[in-house]
């Protein structure tokens, strides 16, 4: 596992639609944004599909299957800029991060934290997210 | 004037929906049985309960601030998730301004925000948000 650190997504760009942005927000309980704003929230999986993987190969990658395999520990979401709908945004980042832990109760974990980059077409940042996942062993 | 100590307007979401979980889900692409299958979490001694996806959880935190300061307010969220958050609880996102600061000629504040359900904390952390001239 330890291995992993350094590893690059793909990299790519993605679009939010708006029949997405609806749905999401609508999930959230809130009435939906004005100017064609997506919802915050979108930096959880947006990211992670921009950047050409998704939550089940990230599950592949950490070696990790099944109910109660994998926890949340924490998010660091920075905004430079809100996203809007329709904007091909780009997306690049990796594995920046992997740590095995022991918990109080003796249960080994792996601390695993990536980190993906949001820029505009012309290159401007948009925002940046760190996400720090729970592998138990 | 919003000011260290000033707090928050609440946001409650007063029963965490299946359903919303579900297509939630599909939006994620989310392949983590916990989230819609009632049968994958009996061993977790939770009960027959789905586990609400952390993004949602925190969404509940971002409502609370867009509610407050605006669609364009959020600069920075930090959060770490404590507890699972079960199908049908009823959750409170609360926060407390603790400090101000202008950067880059935006007065910004940063906050302690929280997600509570009967006074136990499940999502911690801090947010910055940037105050918009017409609520300060």
């Amino acid at each position: 596992m330890l291995a992993l650190v350094g590893h690059r997504f793909t990299g790519g760009t993605r679009t939010v639609e708006h029949w997405e942005n609806w749905l999401l927000t609508d999930c959230t309980g809130l009435p939906q944004l004005p100017d064609g704003l997506v919802h915050p929230i979108a930096l959880f999986h947006v990211p992670i599909q921009g950047v050409g993987t998704s939550i089940a190969e990230l599950f592949a990658l950490g070696k990790v299957d099944g109910a109660g395999s994998v926890g949340l520990d924490g998010y660091d979401w920075e905004y430079f800029q809100p996203l809007e709908e329709d904007i091909e945004y780009r997306f690049d980042g990796g594995v920046i991060e992997v740590e095995r832990l022991v918990t109080q109760r003796g249960n080994t974990y792996d601390r695993f934290v990536f980190s993906i980059d949001l820029s505009t077409p012309d290159a401007k940042p948009v925002a940046r997210i760190t996400n720090h996942w729970r592998l138990r062993r | 004037m919003i000011e260290p100590a000033t707090t928050i307007p609440a946001w409650s979401m007063p029963d965490v929906d299946p359903a919303r979980m579900k297509t939630m889900a599909a939006i994620l692409r989310d392949p983590y049985p916990v989230h819609w299958d009632r049968d994958s979490v009996a061993g977790l001694g939770r009960g027959h309960r789905v586990i609400n996806q952390g993004p949602l959880n925190l969404s509940y935190i971002t409502n609370m601030l867009i509610q407050w300061q605006g669609p364009r307010c959020i600069r920075r969220l930090q959060v770490s998730f404590a507890d699972p958050v079960l199908d049908h609880e009823s959750i409170t996102a609360t926060g407390t301004v603790t400090s101000i600061e202008t950067v880059d000629g935006e007065r910004r504040a940063t906050c302690d925000v929280r997600l509570e359900r009967n006074g136990e904390s499940v999502v911690t952390g801090t947010a910055v948000i940037a105050l918009t001239a017409e609520d300060d």
